[in-house]
């Protein structure tokens, strides 16, 4: 059973419930599970993901789970995020919470989830995040130590390159990646030739794209959030720099793909955790199908990780979990097999494991599978 | 690096004639009202959604029928943004009037917050691609590139800037305008509409943002969280320029743009943001009354 509380309906409750003296515990019996991730702001559209694919999941809970949720906006800010959390732990006692893909925010958020003893189950991909000791973080989205491998690997030992460029995003997201990137890159022999930092509000790339030309690469890398790496591909593509592209997992997204041509899309490449639209195993046809219905958008990976990371959750409650201690056990020392591939912490909270890489044809706006990469990290 | 340099020029000039349209519209309305409008920068990000949807539309109605669909969308977006700049000026300007400056700038605030949340909820967080003024082709000769939108923007900015000017400077309509904003009792007094005049600025200052907006959704995309950067850029360049110099406004959003674009080239665009606002405090400082001077002696 499933009941959806608007705010301002939870509020009333609330006021209702202290005004009776009756204890919040005692209000109901089901499991609090609120969204916290960012629905507004430049990285809205991967929050969005996320909310709609948490959102399906729980509105999907195994028979004999009850779970009631409610959707926080997490915007682009540390301190939103925070408050966001907060407020969340003042209404209940949640289980868990889907928490913001935005590293910088559950960077913020992290020390008050440990404290309250609350798992947040994330597809952040920031490499700190689970290098912090924090024992509540749950990362449903392989991290940059496993999809970077993917990404150089393809540009390097598949396209062949040996003289990698790269465009970054000055967010944590931006710098754990090109940490990663880098670090890869000089161990399979072929170091970066040219690399810049660019600010999320960046509209003219011209500039780094003209130095960037000027470096002499073989291959452009990109780890840019989604209206950026549309951004880059056109503006490359239209000063006539046609190089091939390995992009980050926001270029596997429906929503960027839509913002380019056929034309431009040739020869570009983003890795991923997974891509629903380009799958035809039955159960993803299923997701994808019942996602398009519900939210009338395409699924990327981010819903799917966020859907998968929600359904462990749940599993963990149909196997008898209780409270968030007892989920946070579950996750730590269970397997769970999911839509996208099987999930199983490292001990430090990194649940995803495998990678792919996805490529555009220059005619179809849906991208195929190039190459998969399982068990990057030998955790399974 | 030499054969782009046409290209980055053309971008930064693109870029700050853009920022202009902005500036010049934000200008208006300090003047007319004495309060920033810090909606400025979403009434660009609506106007870009507006653009989308009037191309979609067209394009929906009439198919390949419609030839050059940018040009058409322009000013049916300034139309429908003049619109909008009027119920703006009946709802977050009128009832505030006689009001303290912050009361009205508290109330521009609102709207953007709305404007924003309105553009997310309706059109979802992904950014939209906006009709291309000409075409979205370039010009090659040699080794050099040139982008046609580019190219467009400027034209269509450039003649927007100077038909502002004329308007202003050589029509009645113009001068009333600019009777209100000097100083609107005497205005009135000599029988100008002073609640008419200052509703036609709101008007005028919205559909110029409703051209930025459209001139750059196809270059850049638009998507709901756009208006802060451009309400940033506005109010650098108006403050640089001079506060309430329309001239001055215009001036210095198109160094705005150049510099933006030749400093992020030539060096970084960590260090084209961290010199342009370095030079917005030198400025401040040593000519606090920004390139041209002020025209009006009072700040917001």
């Amino acid at each position: 059973m499933i009941r959806r509380f608007a705010y301002a309906s939870t509020v009333a409750l609330s006021i209702l419930c202290m005004g009776s003296g009756i204890p919040s515990q005692a209000r109901a019996a089901e499991a609090y599970v609120p969204i916290l991730v960012p629905i507004t702001g430049f990285i809205a559209i991967e929050g969005t993901a996320q909310r709609n694919g948490a959102i399906q999941a729980l509105e999907n809970a195994p028979d004999g789970v009850s779970v009631t949720y409610e959707v926080s906006d997490t915007s682009t800010s540390p301190e939103v995020a925070v408050t966001a959390l907060t407020r969340a732990l003042e209404r209940g006692k949640p289980v868990a919470a889907a928490a913001s893909i935005f590293g910088t925010q559950m960077l913020a958020m992290a020390p008050i989830a440990k404290r309250a003893g609350v798992p947040l189950i994330t597809v952040s991909g920031t490499a700190k995040l689970t290098e912090l000791g924090n024992p509540y973080i749950f990362r449903f989205f392989p991290g940059d130590a496993v999809v970077k491998v993917a990404h150089a690997r393809y540009a390097v030992e598949t396209l062949g390159a040996k003289r990698p460029a790269l465009l970054y995003q000055t967010t944590s997201y931006g710098q754990s990646g090109r940490a990663e990137l880098k670090r890869i890159l000089d161990g399979l022999g072929a170091p970066l030739v040219f690399e810049e930092a660019l600010a999320p509000s960046v509209k003219d790339m011209l500039p780094a794209l003209t130095k960037l030309r000027a470096a002499n690469p073989d291959v452009i890398l990109l780890h840019l959030h989604s209206g950026p790496t549309a951004l880059a591909i056109r503006q490359a593509r239209e000063a006539g720099i046609d190089l091939p592209v390995v992009a980050g997992s926001a270029m596997h997204q429906p929503t960027t793909a839509k913002l380019l041509t056929p034309a431009q899309l040739k020869g570009v490449c983003a890795e991923s955790a997974s891509s629903p639209i380009s799958e035809s195993d039955p159960k993803l046809v299923a997701f994808t199908e019942e996602f398009r219905a519900r939210f009338k958008t395409e699924p990327d990976a981010f819903a799917l990780a966020q859907h998968d990371g929600i359904n462990m959750v749940l599993a963990s409650i149909k196997d008898g979990a209780e409270t968030a201690e007892d989920v946070r056990a579950w996750l730590s020392s269970h397997v769970f097999e999911g839509l996208a591939m099987t999930y199983k912490s490292d001990g430090k909270g990194n649940m995803a494991h495998d990678a792919l890489i996805v490529c555009y044809d220059g005619a179809s706006p849906v991208p195929s599978v190039a190459k998969r990469f399982h068990n990057v990290d030998g955790v399974l | 690096m030499a054969e782009a340099i046409p290209q980055l020029l053309v971008n930064g000039i693109a870029l700050g004639a853009a920022y202009a349209l902005i500036a010049l519209g934000f200008v208006l309305v300090i003047n007319a009202v004495g309060a920033v409008n810090f909606a400025q920068g979403d009434l660009v990000m609506a106007s870009g959604f507006a653009a989308v949807i009037l191309a979609e539309t067209l394009s929906a109605g009439f198919g390949d029928a419609v030839p050059a669909l940018g040009l058409l969308v322009l000013p049916l977006t300034m139309l429908v943004m003049a619109g909008l700049g009027l119920l703006f000026s009946a709802l977050a300007y009128a009832p505030l009037r006689g009001r303290p400056p912050v009361s009205i700038f508290i109330s521009t605030i609102a709207v953007g917050l709305i404007l924003h949340h309105a553009a997310n909820a309706g059109f979802g967080p992904e950014p939209r691609i906006g009709p291309a003024l000409l075409q979205a082709d370039t010009l090659r000769f040699g080794s050099v590139v040139l982008s046609v939108q580019q190219i467009a923007v400027i034209g269509a900015a450039g003649l927007l800037i100077a038909g502002t000017g004329a308007l202003l400077s050589r029509t009645q309509l113009g001068r009333r305008l600019r009777a209100v904003a000097q100083d609107p009792e005497i205005a009135e007094a000599m029988g100008i509409n002073g609640a008419r005049c200052v509703a036609l600025t709101f008007m005028l200052a919205v559909a110029l943002a409703g051209a930025a907006g459209a001139l750059l959704s196809n270059q850049f995309f638009v998507a709901p969280g756009d208006g802060g950067l451009f309400m940033l850029k506005a109010y650098i360049a108006v403050t640089l320029g001079g506060w309430g110099r329309l001239d001055g406004a215009a001036l210095a959003a198109l160094l705005i743009g150049v510099f933006e674009v030749m400093m992020a080239a030539y060096v970084s665009y960590v260090a084209a943001e961290a010199l342009l606002y370095g030079g917005l405090l030198l400025v401040l400082f040593f000519r606090p009354s920004g390139l041209l001077g002020e025209t009006i002696q009072r700040r917001t």
